[in-house]
């Protein structure tokens, strides 16, 4: 009955909600169709969708029920659909934590991370490292070194990213792949950059002489991603304060330059770190208030608003 | 007020929401616990809701939070972050995720589109932030990745928006080959 209702709504494209009226109990009775050979990917996917807006709406699902739909789920994994796939992956994400025995699917993402499909390999990373613990991440530690410096930067930034994440539960593994880390450093994409410096940085954060190095090597040779430069203001900012150094040391002149950067962003940051620090001369202030000053009157809402309320402060 | 010493981080995006014209939650992703159940979850979208929907500029100070949003004929885009966050960092995010739904859904951007492509919607989210690390900033790149292709399926049985997503952004890579008759 649940079938013909919805085979309606899609074939009237009158544009009905699809989500509305949806009962959790007869998604899952749904999801069933997961285990029947063969596998109809758009019908499957259409369920696993509803599944996943259920979770997202705040529906509880019990973790009887929720163990079932994730078995259920682990069929599909033998389509070669790739938005049914992907999902997949979405949902490994959202029920790692309700469903029991989620490890069952390892071997299967482990496949597709190191797989010939680049499409896969990203998300199938970033599932992984959401369901692995201690012990496997040093079953797959290998994969994610080689990962890490992978050319593909959808690759590289995925395990980059869960590497972060993975410090929480293990971080002694991850400190081991800093190498990996910092080859990533070098790369030409924006992202991959910003995630590596990011990795490093919490990897070596507890040693003020590591950071400083890693700062230096960085402000020199220079780095392309607007996203790595205010993470770079930032470590630079929280080292003078922590240094209590004056204000002639090169780390200071690094956040200075970064206010003649191309992007508004760095050159945001850049000013409010500057307005941030204590003990700062009215000379040292000077270019960057000038520069939030220009930001008030800009066209665009969000500058004038930061610009704003840094100046206030 | 005392300077603050920020602890850089990578993560940066508290919660991503996109909401309909009646505050109502359409999809909702928290990275962490600034609010733990879905109660105060709701209360927190009710509230910023009702402070934005009616004023026309991108950004606010609300609950101590960082929230920037735009919105679209009847859906309203949020991204979340701390008071100390980089305000233009946050607008990035919003902007990638408007971008790459804009073309998915062929500049569609409302409520009924957006429903009828939840799983496109999902897996853009997915590809932008995780774990609140932003992932991807270029919304070109987010399509790419997001490319909902099925198995080898003939041209013929493949949807207009398939073909067309396709014929618009052609990916580098091998994909390309397999997906036309030669």
């Amino acid at each position: 009955m649940i079938k013909k209702f919805d085979k309606k709504d899609e074939e009237s494209g009158s544009g009905s909600n699809p989500f509305r009226h949806l009962e959790k109990s007869a998604v899952l009775q749904e999801a069933r169709i997961f285990n029947e050979t063969p596998i109809n990917p758009r019908r499957c996917l259409h369920i696993l969708t509803k599944i996943l807006y259920l979770l997202n709406q705040g529906e509880h699902f019990g973790t009887t029920e929720a163990t079932e739909a994730f078995f259920a789920m682990t069929r599909l994994f033998q389509s070669n659909d790739q938005t049914l796939r992907r999902m997949c992956y979405l949902t490994i994400k959202e029920m790692a934590t309700i469903s029991e025995d989620v490890i069952i699917v390892t071997s299967s993402l482990t496949k597709d991370m190191t797989g010939k499909e680049d499409v896969y390999r990203g998300p199938a990373i970033r599932a992984l490292c959401r369901i692995t613990d201690g012990t496997m991440l040093q079953a797959i530690e290998r994969y994610m070194k080689q990962a890490i410096v992978d050319k593909v930067s959808s690759v590289s930034s995925s395990a980059l990213v869960s590497s972060l994440h993975m410090m929480k539960i293990s971080y002694d593994v991850v400190k081991r792949w800093v190498n990996e880390a910092q080859e990533a450093a070098s790369s030409d994409n924006i992202m991959v950059q910003y995630h590596a410096l990011g990795v490093l940085y919490h990897l070596k954060k507890s040693d003020r002489l590591a950071v400083s190095k890693m700062l230096n090597k960085f402000t020199k040779s220079g780095l392309k991603s607007q996203f790595a430069y205010c993470m770079l203001i930032r470590i630079a900012s929280r080292l003078l304060k922590e240094n209590e150094e004056g204000h002639e040391s090169p780390v200071f002149d690094f956040i200075e330059s970064c206010l003649r950067n191309k992007h508004e962003m760095v050159i945001y940051e850049a000013a409010s770190a500057i307005i941030h620090l204590p003990n700062c001369t009215a000379r040292e202030l000077a270019p960057a208030v000038s520069v939030l000053q220009l930001f008030c009157s800009s066209p665009k809402p969000a500058l004038r608003y930061a610009a704003v309320r840094t100046l206030n402060k | 007020m005392e300077a603050l010493i920020l602890e850089p981080s990578l993560y940066t995006v508290k919660a991503i929401l996109i909401l309909d014209n009646d505050g109502d939650r359409l999809f909702a992703k928290y990275y962490d616990d600034t609010y733990p159940s879905v109660k105060e979850q709701k209360a927190f979208e009710k509230n910023i809701f009702n402070k934005t929907h009616r004023t026309d500029s991108e950004i606010a100070l609300l609950e101590g939070l960082t929230v920037v949003y735009k919105s679209s004929i009847d859906l309203y885009f949020y991204v979340i972050g701390s008071s100390y966050e980089n305000e233009l960092m946050l607008m990035a995010v919003l902007n990638c995720l408007f971008d790459s739904l804009s073309q998915m859904l062929r500049k569609n951007v409302e409520k009924r589109a957006l429903l009828e492509n939840m799983e496109g919607l999902f897996l853009a989210v997915d590809e932008i932030v995780d774990g609140g690390v932003i992932l991807e900033s270029d919304p070109q790149q987010v399509v790419h990745r997001v490319a909902l292709r099925g198995e080898d399926v003939p041209l013929t049985e493949q949807t207009v928006s398939q073909v067309y997503l396709f014929s618009l952004h052609p990916p580098s890579g091998l994909e390309f080959f397999w997906n036309f008759p030669n």
